[in-house]
């Protein structure tokens, strides 16, 4: 355990009821990462990867236990206060994308900072940035439908950094690709990495967690290997 | 303190994701504009009738009619009562109106000729004002008629034109604009000329219009007119002019009442539809309004892009709607008619501005169980479903 954990979680438990059994994807569990670090979080599927992820973004909050992100208790904020915190301080990535399919990549990565106090020349001079770091600059005014899986990870992931979060999550974010662009993917995900980010990716792909400064595995919500 | 820049950006939002959703919102705007056509023009239609029926402090002017006989077909007067009404303390002018018409019951297409001796207008009526052609041209005239500018644009009529109803056919000499409705949507046309050509004889009139000196006197000289008149074989019935029109038109009211109902159920429309559109749009993007939370926008955000997105559905399809209407109405220029009495249906400002409030806020009305859903859904499930 360091004193200077970017990520700190302590008995973090969350259970779900479904009629009279209890079932916990995560159980107890403790976790720090620390500035900067990039960690693979392994794991059949079921064993609580996604949960615990969710748990880090604050969109699902624990039954017991405590997440500390940044010094920051996240699961006592308020939902509107969580969302705020996770406007500045969080980019997350999901394994489908989910970019919203009626906007354009440049209006996708975009979103994020609508909420920001940034003028429009501001704005676009960020979205233009993300999406030049993606490689997708030529790419701006497609619909979500005129892509490849693979660029629309890409866009996903543009719009994920677009805002500048010292943390990223990334749920399977290779998971729907196929080699090559999963690859390229996880090239970018690991640049990310080296510029400074906290990244907490979860996969079941061992080449996926081959890019991480840390792996640590997961089963029945529980970390096999002691924390770093 | 909220800024006004993150909901107008939302805003934006909203209606580029309506934009790009042509089809649904297409059909959507489309049936709101439906009934917000019809919500329009029973809106005009009862405005004209209250302008026509609802008393004024300006209101000066009483109808002289034959005692319980309310069609200008049964309505019979003579004309020697003229002078004695002139005589009665109050009257400040009087004016002999033979009326036909060309169709004495509801109508939509109603042609009213008022005939009055060519010298006496002007002195009754001197706010009438001649547009086109002259009085003096129209005086010169037997047979010619000075047309209301409302029924002169329904007909398309302009001076030097002919045109018959009611069996009287008749020139343009003019068109005349008047402060009262009523002179609008009628022709004027010399009374001796009138009484001839709908076989009436010499010595009768429809109705005697009263001009009193002080509208504080109009319900005095009204019973001292009906007083006088009372043992004649022709007794009278005098209204002012707003209440004639109530006691006269009691069928195309009593239609404009049920039209009411209507209004009702284009609002209700209005509401099911935009309230359907919303209820399937937010139902099909649970996972994107979950995916815009994790991107960090607030759950007050989520309700407020679906509450523009019903407001905009709402307003834009009363902007059509209502400017349809309006349209349509200034095309057509429809007069309703009853007994004599004619109503014309224009497109009131009024009406439109509050059916363009009404779909709006209809609209978000429609849109606030949904949104409110949206903005209180668990994140989780949202990304899970």
């Amino acid at each position: 355990m360091t004193l200077d954990s970017f990520i700190r979680c302590r008995g973090l438990t969350r259970e779900y009821r479904r009629g009279p059994e209890a079932i916990r994807p995560i159980d107890q569990l403790d976790l720090d990462v620390p500035a900067g670090e990039f960690l693979a979080l392994m794991g059949p599927s079921g064993s609580g990867k996604s949960t615990l992820l969710h748990l880090l973004a604050g969109v699902d909050r624990p039954t017991a236990g405590r997440v500390e992100i940044g010094g920051v208790a996240v699961n006592e904020l308020s939902r509107h206060r969580l969302a705020a915190w996770r406007a500045r301080n969080v980019g997350f990535i999901f394994q489908l994308y989910h970019l919203v399919p009626s906007l354009t990549a440049f209006e996708n990565v975009e979103l994020p900072l609508l909420l920001a106090p940034l003028s429009r020349r501001e704005r676009r001079a960020r979205v233009e940035a993300a999406l030049e770091a993606v490689g997708l600059s030529d790419r701006m005014r497609h619909f979500p439908r005129e892509l490849s899986g693979g660029q629309e990870q890409r866009v996903a992931i543009a719009r994920a950094i677009v805002h500048d979060p010292p943390l990223l999550l990334a749920d399977e974010p290779t998971g729907d690709l196929d080699r090559r662009s999963a690859t390229a993917i996880l090239d970018l995900l690991r640049s990310l990495g080296r510029r400074g980010r906290t990244i907490v990716l979860v996969t079941h792909d061992p080449r996926a967690a081959e890019v991480a400064d840390r792996v640590l595995h997961l089963d029945k919500g529980r970390l096999l290997e002691a924390p770093a | 303190m909220i800024s006004l820049i993150r909901p107008l950006r939302l805003a934006g939002l909203a209606f580029r994701q309506l934009v790009r959703h042509r089809l649904r919102s297409g059909l959507t705007v489309a049936g709101v504009a439906a009934a917000l056509f019809l919500f329009v023009v029973v809106a005009s239609l009862q405005r004209a009738l209250d302008r026509a029926t609802r008393r004024t402090a300006d209101d000066a002017t009483l109808v002289v009619y034959r005692q319980n006989r309310f069609c200008p077909a049964t309505s019979r007067l003579p004309v020697r009562y003229l002078d004695e009404i002139r005589a009665i303390p109050g009257v400040r002018e009087v004016i002999p109106v033979q009326i036909v018409v060309n169709n004495c019951g509801a109508s939509l297409d109603i042609v009213t000729f008022r005939g009055v001796p060519p010298d006496q207008l002007t002195r009754y009526a001197p706010e009438i004002a001649v547009v086109e052609g002259s009085i003096e041209a129209w005086q010169r005239m037997d047979d010619g008629a000075l047309v209301g500018e409302l029924l002169a644009g329904r007909r398309r009529l302009r001076a030097g034109d002919a045109f018959d109803a009611a069996g009287v056919r008749v020139r343009v000499a003019g068109i005349l604009r008047s402060p009262h409705p009523q002179d609008n949507q009628i022709a004027y046309v010399h009374l001796p000329f009138l009484q001839q050509a709908s076989r009436r004889g010499l010595g009768e009139v429809t109705q005697f219009n009263v001009r009193v000196a002080d509208s504080a006197l109009l319900d005095t000289v009204a019973r001292a007119i009906d007083e006088r008149f009372r043992s004649e074989a022709e007794p009278t019935q005098t209204h002012p002019e707003k209440a004639f029109f109530s006691e006269a038109a009691r069928e195309l009211m009593a239609w404009i009442g049920l039209a009411g109902w209507l209004s009702l159920a284009a609002a209700a429309a209005v509401f099911g539809l935009v309230a359907n559109a919303i209820v399937l749009s937010t139902r099909a993007r649970t996972l994107e309004y979950a995916v815009l939370e994790t991107l960090g926008y607030p759950a007050g955000a989520l309700g407020y892009l679906v509450a523009v997105e019903g407001a905009l559905l709402g307003t834009l399809g009363g902007l059509f709607g209502a400017g349809t209407a309006a349209a349509y109405l200034s095309w057509r220029r429809l007069l309703f008619g009853n007994d004599g009495q004619t109503l014309a249906l224009t497109a009131d400002p009024a009406a439109v501005l509050q059916g363009l409030a009404v779909a709006a806020a209809l609209g978000l009305l429609a849109a606030a169980w949904p949104a409110w859903r949206s903005a209180h859904r668990p994140v989780v499930e949202g990304l899970k479903s």
